[in-house]
């Protein structure tokens, strides 16, 4: 019998992902495939029928936040989405998926037009921001605005760009699709796309929070051995003060996680959980970098890799388009004054 | 006193209700019971005198909407700590004045809770909230703001009793309490941290004077208070000689991470406000859908959020046992800096409103340029943002020091 969140806590699954997400250095993306399946990292949230753990979305986190933290070099959170996603319409393919058999990713950019051909529908348009799409099986693509589908990497009329972007750690691919027939089924039903998206908002800003925490333990070990003028550079106050400035955002997004997931929460809270990382993320590996001086600036200090990690994330989920359609919701939803005292 | 005429909390008791069912009741008076004088977004507000403020505590007390958590035997309402932020919750939600005795009942109430003798929480905590007796925190000196290991006001041992003499400075509503909670020095000044006392000083006792201070924003609620050979019973002595440090340290605790829970609420209260009198001008209304403006709005809804999960914690924190500790700093500074940055948003929008002004925006700019220029006492207040900043940096981040 499967565990179920009874007596588990999301913490217990910390120490599992980090000693696995150690254990993938190295390794090509199918071993890491295999080891984190076998670690049931993969189906952490994914159903009991393909495999999977079956737990909520908060055992998730840990787990993408472990990845980023040790620049884990594999489509995690779109693994663990897309095993979730696909029991529906292809059990079989997300029990592969859970398994480590089968690689898939998500073109989280552009999006594709649909046109019913007999029993096939065709695809067509251009597609982005996929992680890892040179190496994996399959990518689910947004059709129009909230719909996706799945297409298989080997199909005709699917063109794999170049890897591109800030990210070394995990590449992100464009994809051009031109007349890709897939059959029905790999469609996935209306509202798909924005549920995925919601739950990929609270595994980014947990992927952030891996990444952030990462560069703040960087930026304090730093500070507190590398001595200038005498004394440990966390002996100046303006160094002490940007510390915890950055102490303050992590916490922050890691509050905000936590209330993402919540009983009552809904839209916004997960929303907010994203957009409060992707800014106080940024502002933290880029005041890690800033700390760490001329050493910040060189290859081998790994910040630069958390800060292209972070942009790249922040980028995936759209966060200056997101802020400003949260600002715009919000707004629509208030009455004018007369209204809202008419109302009283 | 004025006499505030409430209807009743609809059978509302101490152990009838609990959850989302006392969170129903306690909307339900609110909403039937707040003067509409008193709310500050609406076009009838006058600022409540010093008596309907009272009155008004003390219905909202007798309705279970203060002392939440105390003790019945002390006349609190003894429920949870959930319960509080639920009430705290549904305060926020109006535009309410802020209360006048909130130091004696989030401040002075706590630490006499902690650390207070049996007959100190009998003699004051239900006179607190009954509103008999208004609290002031005296705790600030001209020579130590922020610095109280360097405080200077002096405690000496007379007969049985104490002898206080120095100056307070920053007491906010001294001059309109009846009792301030004064830490005091009963060691040398060497010591710091250690020989430090504290005391609740009445205030009409001889020998204390207050003179009131004005602030940027044309109020007088900052206050000077000197003591001159005062003459404190041993019975108003709160806590053991010589600890009186780490008693203050808990209220700080206290004052910075669950006083005016409400705030993340208020915060979101006064967000709402602003953009439905933002969408009764023309102009305004365009401005507020507009890209550059609705992501600045995003940025204020994300740091409510945000001041909503910090408070959530600590209230989670506190129900499993934990002590706060150094992390109110950490909700302390992200509210304190959030709330500027939003009333300059505020001004910065109201101030291209259409002219002649239309009502709603006449209300919405007297609120909102007084919340901008008090906002400016929020970074200060309560340990400035740079002792925030310290505090997480050597207690939470345990940062070096040394050489």
């Amino acid at each position: 019998m499967a565990p179920t969140s009874e007596g588990l806590q999301p913490a217990d699954f910390a120490v599992t992902a980090e000693r696995a997400v150690a254990a993938c250095s190295g390794l090509g993306l199918r071993e890491q495939a295999s080891h984190l399946a076998g670690d049931g990292l993969l189906g952490v949230v994914a159903h009991e029928d393909v495999g999977g753990l079956d737990l909520p979305l908060a055992f998730a986190v840990p787990v993408v936040a472990a990845a980023t933290s040790g620049l884990l070099g594999f489509p995690l959170l779109e693994t663990i989405l897309l095993g979730q996603l696909l029991r529906q319409p292809v059990p079989r393919l997300a029990a592969a998926i859970v398994r480590g058999e089968v690689l898939a990713t998500i073109a989280w950019q552009g999006s594709v037009i649909a046109e019913r051909e007999a029993d096939t529908v065709l695809l067509n348009g251009w597609v982005a921001r996929a992680p890892c799409a040179t190496e994996v099986d399959h990518v689910l693509v947004r059709i129009g605005a909230d719909r996706a589908a799945l297409i298989s990497i080997e199909a005709d009329g699917v063109v794999v760009e170049e890897g591109a972007g800030l990210d070394l750690t995990v590449l992100e691919h464009g994809m051009r699709l031109e007349s890709v027939a897939i059959p029905e089924e790999r469609i996935l039903r209306d509202g798909a796309w924005a549920r995925l998206c919601s739950d990929a908002n609270v595994l980014r800003a947990a992927a952030i929070l891996g990444s952030a925490g990462a560069c703040l333990s960087l930026a304090q070990e730093h500070a507190s051995t590398r001595r200038q003028f005498g004394r440990a550079l966390s002996y100046n106050q303006a160094i002490r003060h940007a510390l915890a400035r950055q102490k303050l955002g992590l916490e922050g997004m890691r509050h905000a996680i936590t209330r993402s997931l919540g009983e009552l929460a809904g839209a916004l809270e997960r929303d907010a959980a994203f957009l409060a990382a992707a800014a106080c993320g940024t502002s933290i590996s880029e005041g890690a970098l800033q700390i760490h001086g001329g050493m910040g600036f060189t290859w081998d200090v790994p910040v630069h890799r958390h800060i292209r990690r972070i942009r790249s994330l922040q980028a995936q989920g759209d966060a200056s388009g997101l802020i400003a359609a949260l600002g715009r919701r919000y707004v629509a939803e208030i009455a004018p004054a007369a209204e809202a005292a008419a109302a009283q | 006193m004025t006499v505030i005429e409430t209807e009743p909390p609809e059978a509302v008791t101490a152990d009838s209700l609990s959850g989302e069912a006392y969170r129903v009741a306690m909307r339900r008076w609110l909403r039937a019971n707040l003067p509409a004088g008193f709310r500050s977004d609406s076009a009838a507000f006058v600022a409540p005198t010093l008596q309907q403020s009272i009155a008004w505590e003390a219905a909202m007390h007798r309705t279970g909407l203060a002392g939440i958590t105390w003790p019945q035997a002390y006349g609190g309402h003894g429920r949870t700590l959930r319960e509080h932020l639920i009430a705290n919750q549904e305060i926020g939600a109006l535009a309410m004045p802020e209360s006048v005795n909130s130091i004696g009942k989030e401040l002075a109430g706590p630490i006499i809770l902690a650390v207070g003798t049996e007959e100190q929480k009998r003699r004051f905590l239900p006179a607190i909230l009954e509103m008999r007796d208004i609290w002031c925190q005296g705790f600030s000196e001209p020579e130590a703001g922020s610095d109280l290991a360097s405080l200077r006001t002096r405690a000496t041992r007379s007969g049985d009793n104490w002898r206080i003499n120095g100056q307070k400075i920053w007491t906010s509503g001294a001059y309109r309490s009846q009792r301030c909670l004064v830490l005091a020095r009963t060691g040398p000044l060497e010591d710091r941290h250690r020989g430090l006392a504290m005391f609740a000083v009445r205030l009409d006792a001889e020998g204390v004077r207050v003179r009131t201070i004005k602030s940027i924003d044309g109020r007088e609620s900052f206050c000077e208070v000197f003591f001159d050979d005062v003459e404190v019973p041993q019975s108003d002595a709160v806590g053991a000689p010589n600890e009186g440090w780490a008693a203050a340290i808990r209220v700080l605790e206290i004052e910075r991470a669950t006083n005016r829970m409400y705030r993340a609420w208020r915060f979101e209260n006064e967000l709402r406000h602003l953009i439905s009198a933002c969408k009764t001008d023309p102009v305004l209304a365009q401005l507020v859908a507009d890209s550059r403006y609705a992501a600045r709005i995003g940025e204020v809804v994300v740091d409510i959020e945000v001041l909503k999960a910090h408070v959530e914690t600590v209230v989670d924190a506190l129900v499993s046992g934990d002590r706060i500790g150094a992390r109110g700093s950490l909700a302390k500074l992200h509210w304190s800096e959030a709330h500027q940055r939003f009333a300059a948003l505020a001004l910065e929008l109201l101030a291209q409103a259409s002219m002649p002004l239309l009502p709603a925006v006449k209300v919405a700019r007297r609120r909102f340029e007084a919340i901008y220029l008090q906002a400016r006492a929020e970074t200060i207040y309560a340990g400035t943002t740079e002792i925030q900043l310290g505090i997480i940096a050597d207690r939470i981040l345990q940062l070096s020091r040394g050489k």
